[in-house]
């Protein structure tokens, strides 16, 4: 018989659903850096923070304990919205170190090494092989923010009761949607230079040089034309800025999350503060669509 | 019935300002089809073409009947195992085919039998085991062919996929491709081996500077060559006299006595001529015909005939 006259079927059993692939790439991404000793020690550190926030929360609350510590006072700390936007920044820090560690290492290595075909000639887009990178640093990065401040913030409301949850719900959607928006700040940064320059180490540099020597050249546009719209150039001071309007507080000097502070009389509108967060957003997912190509076009 | 072939309809990519492919029509029977050509013809462009990882500039594509435009039904009926030796960081062989199956959409059960099948159709199934950055060249590229072909695709593009194996596994994996070929699936294979190339297609399309040159069965390629005389070896017993009376031929080009003295190597403008010829020359002088066979059919020589040596257009 010629070889023409047969027909080959290929595959047709059951698949799973479209949405739950990308799941695939975290899986193994895991596996990875559960291997290397250096990672494991940092993310227990990491968790040194609440740890901490969650023992002050529960002396806050135990008469004898503070009685021990502090003889003659009722209260440790405040347990306030101040208090938890601190824990915000402090975990911030820690995530965005992760994501120096942990981020250049998704992308750059595919492309430096011509993979993507391996990924992309499959039921597979790019939006699903970037949405599986990141996902890794989402997952991460929930684990080191959100997360803990909501458990501490039930904690808080569980030992406070009398109603303090219900009066303290914005902390919570702070707490939730500020670290979000950080985490996929940075963890599109941290992709889209891994995918820019291709190199780990690199990418790793950069993602610190975009944090810190872009906030040193803010602080010297403004120290040269004397003005305050080179805040515009520190991520820290944006975020600090949105992260104070969403816990409301009021804004005076060093107000903010620590490492995040904003000055009072250096703020730039909260709206300008969005909008260059949504720019750099927009400039990372523009510099994925370029790179992100299953067949590399080199001229 | 979806289409059997795969279709390019005037087909062009260009780079910028960088040419691709140009204009290029085929249709692609099942069985084994071998690119050849040099380096930079055009070859992994078409191959990327028709794996849906490039868009075309212009024309279009249709694989199996199905338009580009329906990437997760095309993606499906398609196994690419590029030239690269890139895998993932720290997985064994059996993760490799296995992660990928799962991204196929293939339920855990199903991808771990397809899984152990890939395995053992490469004779990988005692190494799955181990990390493939610990795997030999060979090796590497068997588990890449695996996992291209794990989830059962009727069109399997494979580029450079002998590169790096030693004489035994290229034996081996040669004969997958044939079995392949031979279920009616559609096995694309680019290589710089010629020789192997002209062992195991079907059809061959050679490409040059971008540009389709020639396609089909190699023979039928061969005899299209018309500006090239065909060669054609006859064993006799009386060498010496069959070229003296092909020598009076205007068709003939060049008759030489083969080097072991028991055969004439003949070229000729005119094949069909010359087998009339040779009958006459038989029954006239009773010379014994032991065989005519070409001596220039076979990809290397097309290769030569129409490339050249350097890989320019001939």
């Amino acid at each position: 018989m010629a070889v023409y006259k047969q027909s080959y079927r290929g595959y047709d059993g059951p698949l799973t659903p479209t949405w739950s692939r990308f799941l695939i790439l975290p899986r193994y991404a895991f596996e990875e850096m559960r291997r290397s000793r250096f990672f494991t020690i940092f993310y227990l550190v990491s968790m040194a923070a609440p740890l901490i926030f969650g023992l002050t929360i529960y002396v806050e609350h135990n008469l004898t304990v503070l009685k021990m510590l502090q003889p003659g006072r009722n209260s440790l700390i405040a347990i306030d919205a101040h208090y938890f936007l601190n824990l915000l920044g402090w975990q911030s820090m820690m995530a965005f170190f992760l994501a120096a560690f942990v981020g250049p290492g998704q992308i750059s290595p595919d492309l430096a090494n011509n993979a993507l075909p391996l990924y992309l000639a499959r039921p597979f887009s790019r939006a699903e092989y970037v949405a599986g990178k990141m996902s890794v640093l989402l997952i991460l990065m929930s684990i080191m923010t959100w997360i803990p401040g909501l458990l501490l913030f039930g904690l808080q409301g569980y030992l406070e009761g009398g109603g303090w949850t219900g009066k303290n719900l914005q902390i919570a959607s702070a707490i939730f949607l500020g670290a979000w928006i950080w985490i996929l700040l940075i963890s599109l940064l941290a992709l889209a230079l891994s995918a820019w320059v291709k190199w780990k180490p690199m990418a790793g540099a950069l993602l610190f040089g975009v944090f810190f020597v872009a906030a040193g050249f803010g602080g010297a546009i403004n120290g040269i034309l004397r003005t305050h719209w080179g805040q515009l150039l520190n991520i820290s001071h944006l975020i600090g800025r949105v992260w104070v309007s969403m816990f409301d507080q009021p804004m005076q000097r060093g107000s903010g999350a620590v490492f995040f502070r904003v000055g009072r009389y250096e703020e730039i509108p909260i709206w300008c503060c969005w909008a260059a967060l949504l720019a750099i957003c927009g400039l990372c997912l523009y510099m994925l669509e370029r790179k992100i190509r299953g067949a590399e076009v080199v001229r | 019935m979806s289409e059997p072939s795969i279709v390019f309809d005037n087909v062009s990519r260009f780079y910028g300002e960088v040419l691709g492919v140009n204009r290029v029509n085929l249709s692609i029977p099942p069985g084994i089809t071998s690119l050849v050509g040099p380096n930079g013809s055009g070859k992994t462009t078409l191959m990327n073409l028709m794996t849906g990882l490039i868009r075309p500039t212009r024309g279009a594509i249709r694989v199996l009947g199905l338009p580009l435009e329906r990437p997760e039904e095309v993606f499906r009926r398609v196994g690419y195992c590029t030239q690269f030796d890139t895998f993932p960081k720290g997985l064994t062989g059996y993760e490799f085919i296995y992660s990928f199956l799962l991204m196929h959409g293939m339920v855990a059960a199903e991808a771990h039998k397809l899984t152990l099948q890939a395995l053992d159709s490469v004779s990988m199934t005692e190494a799955a085991d181990r990390l493939v950055a610990a795997y030999s060249k060979g090796m590497r590229q068997r588990i890449k062919l695996a996992q291209a072909m794990a989830h059962g695709p009727s069109v399997l593009v494979l580029d450079e996929p002998l590169n790096g194996l030693d004489p035994m596994a290229r034996a081996e994996t040669i004969t997958l491709f044939q079995k392949w070929g031979a279920e009616g699936r559609h096995v694309i294979v680019s290589s710089h081996v010629l020789h192997e190339v002209d062992r195991i297609s079907d059809q061959v399309i050679l490409l040059s500077h971008g540009y389709v040159v020639a396609e089909g069965e190699i023979q039928g390629v061969r005899s299209e060559v018309k500006d090239q005389p065909m060669q054609i070896l006859v064993r006799c017993d009386k060498p010496g006299m069959l070229a003296a009376r092909l020598f009076e031929r205007d068709h003939v080009v060049e008759a030489k006595i083969h080097a072991d003295g028991k055969g004439v190597l003949v070229r000729t403008r005119d094949a069909d001529s010359l087998y009339l010829l040779l009958n006459r020359i038989v029954m006239e002088s009773g010379l014994e015909i032991e065989a005519v066979a070409p001596a220039d059919d076979d990809v290397n020589s097309v290769y030569q005939y129409l490339i050249g040596p350097e890989g320019g257009a001939a």
